[in-house]
């Protein structure tokens, strides 16, 4: 009874939260085959959830190979078991990117989620390569050499962030600036190559981080602004170091 | 000799960017698979803020969606290099400013062009398919007229606007989802060598020109759905001037040369010349005014249209004036030979031309204004026309008498096409609310007999007629001309 009523509890807890409907990546022409850019499927999805009164976009098993994308208020991102979402390893393929350069970003916006089983892979090797090779033809200029992060949000609130995994990143994993109402539990991070902090966070509050894993070259956590703004629970690192401030 | 100028200082013009940039340095895939839309622009606009030069794809199919020329930036497309359109609609910017969908479009940027023996292939009937998916799922807003896309939401190959000093030599385009190519606005427009193929999707065009002033196209071949060259005026303000078409060859499921149907500014100061029509269901030369347009001081020299629907259309109507009040005056065709077949011409290509306005037998050329919108100084010259003859008025039939003549319905609002009246009371021509028409050396064949007579001048003033002959089997002593309200000054 008690366990049922618990199931209930969290059912509701959920769905108030969670904008209702739902939508599959393949209705708007997503392909999961791993050689397709989705990134005009992708956010035509979103601009169409976040007109349509919000939504989770679903992507189930595949790999959904992507530039930047724009998140817009109300939209979730769910990332089932098995489902990637792949950067491309051209660095123009971020110019789509919005504010800050990342595989998702959002500016301004509310209500924000990716959550999920799956993982967002950003293809670091190989775009660090082009970008290189770009580089040496004298070819780079600096709006492109900028390293997008897998994540960057600048100015948004209720941000949610849930059991995702997120991988190789040419530059931060993380990024959020002058963002409010973060909450992040259960996310996996593996970073090896870049050198750069994992997560970092400019003037930001009321920042929750749990139950998270860290792997990281580079430093894990980087925090400008109010230290009370940031509550970090059982978030280790590769050695199982609690991570801190 | 204006003209000439402006194309000799067009051809060197796009010699003047020399610098030379390769798209495979910038990491774009010619493997089919890789969309490279944000790389090639990318390039576009790194090649630009450098002061220009020639962007090159060497050999590969490169998958592209919407990208944005840039001011000095000429694409080379070298042969066996295609940019090829990607088939997700979402991989396509309705840009916010022109309305349309295109795959490489240029707003407002000058010295800009597509050269080289490469093939933009829009690859668009997916597309568009795809596209009617997404509206019949409600993922896109369409009202899907005619059971289609608009075709502001489905991408042309090139969308130039308000461009000056654009050039498009050499290249081969291929299946659009929409129009093909539109130069809307735009200064200096050269367009040379091309090769079209468009007729895998509905408005398939061969090229639109749309309020652009100082504009050669020349030596071009068309394959075409709909209209092969086109000239629209979509502003009241604007029209299209100074343009030459030269040495050019075109087949298609509606008209071949046409003004229209948007006609809300005009079309002046035309020098046509030598153009082949072949396999073409409308008309070889269709001039309309519906929308407030003028037209004048048009000069067609030289046309041979084979298995062609209709000759000549010349129509001044009323569709969507707003107040203004379309003209057409000083319109010279001379040179003219046409074979009109009775069968469907386009049998057999794809996205075939509608059979409409049945029933009727094989229409006349036409030239048809409204009783307060003359058409005038008309001259028609050196002119053949083969109709297959054989009319069957059981089938369909109008008379001569003013009676008949006079209840043809004027329809000022209809869309203009040799075929809106149904059937007319002649074989050869029909000219109706005409001021100032010569018809010099002209010779109407019909290669069975007819029941109507070759030509009928209803409400035409200062008709002179130097050289006319007409041939019809059993045509004993039929009357050929039938005048109706109509004042003939000269005949010789």
């Amino acid at each position: 009874m008690i366990y049922h009523l618990i199931i209930a509890i969290q059912f509701i807890v959920v769905s108030s939260s969670a904008p209702g409907k739902e939508y599959t990546a393949s209705m708007f022409g997503a392909r999961s085959d791993g050689k397709t850019i989705n990134t005009g499927s992708i956010q035509k999805a979103i601009d169409f959830i976040h007109e349509n009164g919000g939504g989770t976009l679903v992507f189930y098993t595949g790999r959904y190979l992507t530039g930047g994308i724009r998140l817009k208020s109300n939209v979730h991102m769910k990332l089932e078991d098995g489902a990637v979402l792949v950067g491309s390893s051209s660095p123009f393929d971020y110019n789509s990117s919005a504010g800050e350069r990342a595989l998702i970003s959002a500016e301004g916006q509310e209500n924000i989620a990716i959550t999920g089983h799956g993982y967002i892979d950003g293809n670091a090797e190989a775009l660090l390569k082009n970008m290189n090779e770009l580089d040496k033809k004298d070819l780079l200029v600096d709006s492109v050499a900028l390293k997008p992060a897998l994540i960057g949000f600048i100015d948004c609130k209720e941000i949610n962030l849930q059991e995702i995994n997120l991988w190789q990143s040419a530059g931060a994993v993380q990024k959020f600036g002058g963002c409010s109402n973060i909450s992040i539990s259960k996310i996996v991070i593996k970073n090896s190559g870049a050198g750069f902090p994992s997560m970092i966070f400019y003037e930001c509050a009321k920042v929750t981080l749990k139950e998270s894993y860290i792997e990281s070259s580079g430093k894990p956590l980087e925090w400008k602004g109010d230290r009370k703004g940031i509550t970090i629970e059982k978030t280790v690192n590769q050695n199982g170091s609690t991570i801190t401030l | 000799m204006k003209i000439l100028l402006l194309a000799i200082a067009l051809f060197f013009s796009h010699f003047a960017i020399s610098k030379n940039y390769f798209i495979k340095d910038f990491g774009a895939l010619g493997d089919g698979i890789t969309l490279n839309s944000q790389i090639i622009q990318g390039a576009i606009d790194f090649v630009a803020a450098r002061g220009g030069g020639r962007l090159i794809f060497q050999p590969g199919s490169y998958l592209t969606g919407s990208i944005y020329l840039k001011s000095n930036v000429i694409i080379q497309l070298d042969s066996g290099a295609v940019l090829m359109g990607s088939n997700n609609p979402f991989d396509y910017v309705k840009d916010a400013y022109i309305g349309w969908m295109s795959m490489i479009f240029a707003l407002k940027q000058d010295n800009v062009g597509i050269v080289g023996k490469g093939t933009v292939d829009g690859r668009g009937a997916a597309t568009a398919n795809n596209m009617t998916a997404f509206i019949h799922n409600k993922i896109y807003n369409d009202r899907l007229f005619l059971d289609r896309p608009s075709e502001f939401n489905r991408p042309q190959n090139l969308y130039f606007r308000e461009c000056k000093n654009v050039t498009v030599t050499g290249i081969t385009l291929k299946n659009p989802a929409s129009w093909n190519q539109t130069y809307d606005q735009c200064e200096n427009v050269y367009v040379d060598s091309i090769r079209v193929d468009s007729k895998n999707y509905w408005n398939n065009d061969g090229i639109d020109i749309v309020d652009s002033r100082d504009v050669i196209i020349k030596n071009s071949f068309f394959d075409a759905a709909d209209d092969v060259i086109c000239f629209k005026s979509q502003e009241p303000n604007k029209m299209c001037e100074n343009v030459v078409v030269e040495n050019c060859v075109g087949r298609s499921s509606a008209n071949g040369l046409k003004f229209g149907t948007g006609s809300r500014g005009g079309f002046r100061n035309f020098k046509v010349k030598n153009l082949v029509f072949y396999d073409t269901y409308r008309s070889a030369i269709t001039f309309a005014a519906v929308d407030g347009a003028i037209v004048e001081n048009i000069v067609v020299d030289g046309v041979k249209a084979t298995n062609v629907g209709n000759a000549i259309y010349l129509r001044v109507g009323d569709r969507n004036s707003r107040g203004k009040k379309s003209t057409m005056r000083d319109v010279t065709i001379r040179n003219l030979h046409a074979e009109i077949p009775a069968g469907k011409p386009d049998a057999g290509y794809p996205l075939e031309g509608p059979i409409e306005n049945l029933p009727r037998n094989i229409s006349p050329a036409g030239i048809a204004g409204l009783p307060n919108l003359k058409i005038t100084n008309v001259v028609l010259e050196n002119i053949t026309i083969v109709y297959p003859g054989g009319s069957n008025p059981n089938y369909a039939r109008r008379g001569t008498t003013a009676a008949e003549l006079d209840s043809i319905p004027e329809m000022p609002a209809a869309y203009p096409e040799f075929s809106q009246f149904r059937e007319l009371p002649s074989w050869g021509i029909y000219l109706r609310h005409v001021d100032s028409l010569k018809l010099i050396n002209i010779k109407l064949i019909a290669n069975a007999t007819e029941y109507r007579p070759a030509i009928v001048a209803h409400d035409v003033h200062n008709l002179q007629i130097y050289k006319l002959e007409i041939i019809e089997p059993d045509a004993k002593k039929k009357k050929q001309v039938v005048l109706h309200r109509s004042l003939i000054a000269k005949i010789k």
